[in-house]
């Protein structure tokens, strides 16, 4: 094992990582905000998925990837308004259940409007080959998907830290009912940042979609790990999400080849540990 | 706090006699089906007991009773016990896995309890999947139902095979009301209603817990047991959350905390999906239209409905009677 | 009985409880007094067990009992109520009182028997109920009684669990003079083996009860002292009285 495999494994497990941080970020960000798990998260990233796939299919693959996302936001705004705004009151149970019952909702769409069959598109003619890096070959493709979850991730940031809007979501996140108080339009509030945290999951679905398979239950197999991911990261933290990301990331590819037969177990286990003694996530977005 | 009341033992009643005459007059199709629900039901009364009465919604009931059906076909294949042995064994392991893991759990409150439980089902289909010893993806095959021959009873019919169910279904049914109704099932339910209060009074909350949720277990292994045995083949599909999702979906149609209203809820998500699968390949889609529907309507569940309904009514019934005598009440 | 010794707290930069010190006696009935903020509800938390004291020590019966759990001091007999009311809503008034009276026998961890089927532990909801007026509720759903009964029933489920040493967290908040009165007649009348503890409000129902008084004014012990000496104390009516009139 030498600097090419740590550095081939490194590559991997950033891109896992990215790919996660896009799904995590709207997720834990939802829940910070609205105390809201949308159980369906992983459904709509299937659902821009096959978007994606479509629109790569007849226009091509970068209009597939700014289409998807405004698809899936659509499909967000469309959900808050038949139910999650109704949900808002309910305990934590109803709500698990009722994205719950989405899920299989959304699945079966999806096969109704695109079928069984696994869907596949082409890696972009920019994006296409590989490139060296340190001694390592590595796909480009899985390189953009890294820097693009970077950016994604920057962005995001500076627009929490140095906005106006970013400060109403922090004070949101902080205390909803004072911010209610100061004036901040709330609910307005809720609904754009469930649109943006869907657009994202949107995204995640047009990223993945050239590396993966694009299958109905595509969406319920990535939904443990995103749930994992914010869950150690600490449900409501953009910082977090990144935190759990990378984890679950580096865990997971690294465990994969040090440690196989066991990867998914230490991921599993980790969690626990980290709900048992930190029960509020390892970077909690209130203190 | 748990009662069996008149309602509850009549539909118990009802049902019992319905699931006998079922066992005697279907044919092989109504049998199995028979037979799943007969399955369903003691998983769901599982989680009904920690979810429904105690408040822990668990999200690893399936991968207990897969713990269940894998310490059933362990027992049996690699440890060589006769299977009521390998039985007992699946059982009491099953129990102790629960204990742990509600020990655990025990202080995680709302949604974290939700994402521990579904962490630790997910550890146990990661585990069993990537493991050789236990199949893996393939499985394991050539499980073994009891030799009742002594009885005169030839388990590996339909018929026989239904009727075993149906006397473990009674038989936790028992088990399940005389455990709600015991000190422990007590405080279980005053947990649920105000945990800070009944650790103010002397109680050890998370033994009660651990020890409800171990309870719990038990019974989710004896469903296990009984579904190795039912297709005398098990794979790690038994233990993923989305078992455990479906079992939590039965509750709610059923009627969450209403004991009877679980089993109702197996009946018919079973009858339903039977149906549906029959006119159109999308069951999910209209289960989950059914799911959204009965959460948003806010009603306990079909059972928790109609009980809703009819204390309702005698409530009203009994202020109408007080009414001529000119006490004032209120509805 | 009950013994408390430098007891320290702090939240943060706030000493909410500065070197405590209290002992009562068997069967002394103690009243502490003290303006909003005084740092009494804290006080209770820390003997209860709810928030860990920072240093100190608090003795129950001689047994330090410092770093005990909320349900082991419990089981030791130390009972407490709540300032706001602490109970089993959606259960009716016997089913409150049976499970104190279960918890406190043992009988919630029985796996054979119905905890509020056993005959000791109807003895004592029949006699609590009796003793504080909830006999005619006992059926009725506790989220459907008003709210005296409510406050009744608090301390209720604190006389059940048969304690040695009981908390009383202003048992008389909320509720009108006529009843307050009648319940310090109730609290009069109790086994006079039972040591008690009481925050009041209101000074002169606290009279009616205590066999001394303690008055805290920011955290401290500002006066410690027979109820004659707490009435015509200077200082006392300064830090307050001045207060409990704007409040």
């Amino acid at each position: 094992m030498d600097f090419g495999f740590w550095l081939f494994q490194t590559l991997n497990a950033l891109q896992l990582s990215m790919l996660l941080f896009l799904l995590s970020v709207g997720l834990t960000v939802i829940f910070g905000l609205m105390h809201f798990v949308n159980l369906a998260h992983g459904a709509l990233y299937a659902v821009g998925a096959y978007v994606a796939a479509t629109v790569a299919g007849t226009v091509g693959y970068w209009a597939g990837l700014i289409t998807a996302p405004l698809v899936v936001a659509e499909l967000g705004l469309l959900l808050y308004w038949l139910l999650i705004r109704r949900m808002r009151q309910s305990g934590p149970m109803a709500q698990v259940l009722v994205t719950f019952g989405l899920i299989f909702v959304l699945l079966d769409l999806t096969r109704i409007v695109w079928g069984d069959i696994a869907l596949g598109i082409e890696v972009p003619q920019a994006l296409a080959g590989r490139i060296e890096i340190g001694g390592v070959t590595y796909p480009v493709y899985r390189l953009f998907i890294i820097a693009l979850g970077a950016a994604i991730f920057a962005a995001l940031a500076l627009v929490l830290a140095r906005t106006q809007i970013g400060a109403m979501i922090r004070a949101g996140v902080d205390n909803d009912k004072m911010a209610a108080c100061l004036g901040i339009n709330v609910e307005r509030l809720f609904l754009a940042v469930f649109c943006v945290g869907c657009g994202l999951a949107g995204l995640a679905g047009a990223v993945a979609a050239p590396i993966l398979s694009v299958t109905p239950d595509m969406g319920l197999q990535i939904l443990i790990p995103t749930l994992i991911v914010v869950v150690i990261g600490g449900l409501g933290s953009l910082w977090g999400a990144m935190a759990g990301s990378l984890i679950f990331g580096f865990v997971q590819t690294f465990g994969a080849v040090l440690l196989p037969g066991l990867a998914s177990v230490l991921i599993y286990a980790l969690l626990a540990a980290v709900l048992i003694l930190r029960p509020a996530g390892m970077f909690p977005a209130r203190g | 706090m748990f009662r069996l009341s008149p309602l509850r033992l009549g539909t118990l009643a009802l049902l019992l006699a319905a699931a006998t005459g079922a066992a005697f007059a279907s044919g092989f199709a109504g049998l199995e089906m028979l037979t799943e629900i007969l399955i369903l039901a003691i998983l769901v009364i599982a989680l009904d007991m920690v979810a429904g009465f105690g408040g822990m919604v668990s999200l690893c009931h399936g991968a207990l009773m897969g713990a269940g059906a894998y310490a059933f076909a362990m027992a049996g294949l690699s440890l060589g016990l006769p299977v009521w042995a390998a039985m007992l064994f699946a059982v009491l392991f099953t129990g102790a896995v629960g204990w742990i893991v509600g020990a655990i759990c025990a202080g995680s409150q709302g949604i974290y309890f939700i994402m521990v439980t579904l962490a630790f089902g997910q550890m146990g289909y990661s585990f069993v999947f990537e493991s050789p010893i236990f199949g893996g993806d393939d499985g394991l095959a050539g499980l073994a139902r009891p030799d009742l021959s002594a009885l005169g009873i030839d388990l590996n019919t339909s018929r026989a095979f239904a009727l075993y169910c149906l006397a473990a279904l009674v038989l936790v049914v028992l088990a399940a009301a005389q455990i709600l109704r015991s000190g422990l099932g007590r405080a279980l339910v005053g947990i649920r209603d105000n945990e800070r209060r009944m650790r103010a009074l002397g109680l050890t909350v998370w033994r009660t817990k651990a020890h409800l949720f171990g309870l719990s277990g038990m019974i989710a292994g004896v469903a296990g047991v009984l579904a190795a045995q039912h297709v005398m083949y098990i794979s790690p599909g038994l233990l993923a959350w989305t078992v455990s999702g479906e079992a939590l979906v039965v509750v709610i149609l059923g009627g969450l905390g209403t004991f009877v209203g679980p089993i109702v809820g197996a009946v018919a998500f079973v009858v339903l999906r039977h149906e549906v699968s029959a006119i159109t390949p999308y069951w999910h889609l209209v289960v989950g239209l059914i799911l959204i529907a009965v959460v948003m309507s806010r009603a306990n569940g079909i059972f928790g409905f109609v009980e809703d309904r009819l204390s309702r009514m005698s409530a009203r019934r009994a202020a109408r009677a007080a009414a001529p005598r000119g006490e004032p009440h209120d509805a | 009985m009950l013994e408390v010794r430098h007891l320290d707290k702090r939240f943060g930069p706030i000493h909410v409880t500065r070197d405590v010190s209290l002992r009562l006696e068997p069967g002394e009935r103690r009243v502490i007094l003290g303006p909003n903020g005084a740092g009494k509800t804290t006080l209770f938390n820390l003997l209860a067990g709810e928030l860990a004291p920072d240093a100190g020590a608090i003795l129950l019966g001689g047994r330090d009992i410092t770093a005990a759990p909320v349900a082991e001091r419990a089981r030791q007999g130390l009972a407490r109520s709540y300032q706001k009311n602490t109970l089993f809503d959606a259960l009716s008034v016997a089913e409150n009182l049976g499970l104190a009276a279960a918890v406190a026998t043992g009988a919630a961890r029985s796996i054979l028997r119905d905890c509020l089927a056993m005959p000791e532990v109807r003895e004592t909801v029949r006699e609590v109920a009796a003793r504080l007026h909830l006999s005619p509720h006992l059926d009725a759903t506790v989220s459907a009684v008003s709210y005296g009964v409510r406050r009744q029933l608090e301390v209720g489920l604190a006389l059940a669990t048969r304690p040695r040493v009981i908390l009383l967290d202003e048992p008389t908040s909320g509720i009108g003079p006529e009843m307050a009165h009648g319940f310090h007649h109730m609290l009069a009348s109790l086994p006079r083996e039972l040591t008690l503890l009481i925050v009041e409000h209101d000074m002169d129902l606290a009279f009616d009860v205590a066999d001394r008084i303690t008055v805290l004014n920011y955290g401290e012990v500002v006066f410690d002292g027979a109820p004659e000496e707490a009435r015509n104390s200077a200082m006392l009516k300064d830090i307050y009285l001045g207060s409990w009139e704007n409040a």
